[in-house]
């Protein structure tokens, strides 16, 4: 009689124990794209409906005091159409796990968009609704657009996908040593991890910024309307 | 334990098994609120900058 009672508790603690790794996949795999393909959404719809409601001709870039962003606060939208034509997600302030699971995460101590320096981004690969899964694709010559609401940056891609390890932190430098750029600049790099389920490695792409134009003048050539 | 649970439920089988099923999504919104997210730190998926945060 205990025999029984003990492989019949055994057995019920396996399923158990199977049950929820296949929960925890299906959360990983179908839920956590699902949640920040909603964030995502409602983030550019509010960045969207915030930069209709201020006037739009203001100032052009150069002369615009870099605002201050704010932690986990939306700021600009990015598009790279080599990831999709309608491949889009927003970019908010800082790189902390709860708002990377909302979008793009633009190192805090990096320069602002447009800025001299190294405007560096960071985006999950896999999980999270994917935003850099295909990031391997990208080749020099591929166009990184984003707006934040008055301008329209286009900087094209001249160095990557580039490998390194988790603690390389010179390649977010204002001038990255590796990236092969030779003085200050207008730059951005963009991280992820690499292999595509593991952590061992980051992927790294330098751009440097090639264009920029009013929002009033419409959307730039690069994303092909 | 489940054979303990489905005993100690009241009601005929049809009660037992509604109060089952709602029992079950129970434990599945805890899980999908509040443990998951909790776990999935732990694990390497979420490791994509380069200054180790």
């Amino acid at each position: 009689m205990t025999v029984r009672l003990v492989v019949r508790s055994l057995s019920e603690l396996c399923i158990t124990a199977g049950a929820l790794v296949v929960l925890f996949v299906a959360y990983l795999l179908y839920w956590t794209g699902v949640q920040a393909a909603d964030a995502g959404a409602a983030q550019i719809d509010t960045l969207q409906r915030e930069w209709a409601g201020t006037p739009v001709a203001a100032a052009p870039a150069p002369a615009r005091v870099p605002a201050p962003y704010v932690t986990g606060k939306g700021f600009a939208v990015m598009y790279v159409p080599r990831l999709g034509r309608d491949w889009e997600w927003p970019v908010l302030e800082g790189t902390g796990p709860d708002v990377l699971k909302r979008g793009l995460g633009h190192y805090a101590r990096t320069a602002p968009l447009g800025a001299t320096g190294n405007f560096a981004v960071a985006g999950h690969r896999r999980t999270h609704g994917d935003p850099f899964k295909d990031f391997p694709r990208l080749r020099p010559g591929d166009a990184i657009v984003l707006t934040d609401g008055t301008t329209w940056f286009t900087y094209r891609i001249d160095r990557g996908p580039y490998r390194t390890v988790p603690g390389d932190t010179a390649v977010v430098d204002p001038v990255p040593r590796k990236s092969g750029f030779d003085g200050p600049g207008r730059y951005l790099t963009l991280t992820t991890c690499d292999p595509e389920w593991g952590s061992s490695h980051r992927l790294i792409v330098w751009a440097h910024l090639d264009a920029t134009r009013p929002v009033t003048d419409g959307r730039p050539q690069a994303l092909g309307s | 334990m489940y054979g303990w649970i489905w005993r100690h439920l009241p009601g005929n089988a049809w009660v037992r098994a509604l109060i089952s099923i709602v029992l079950v999504l129970a434990v599945v919104y805890v899980l999908f609120q509040y443990v998951f997210p909790w776990a999935e730190p732990l694990l390497p998926f979420n490791d994509v900058t380069v200054d180790g945060q």
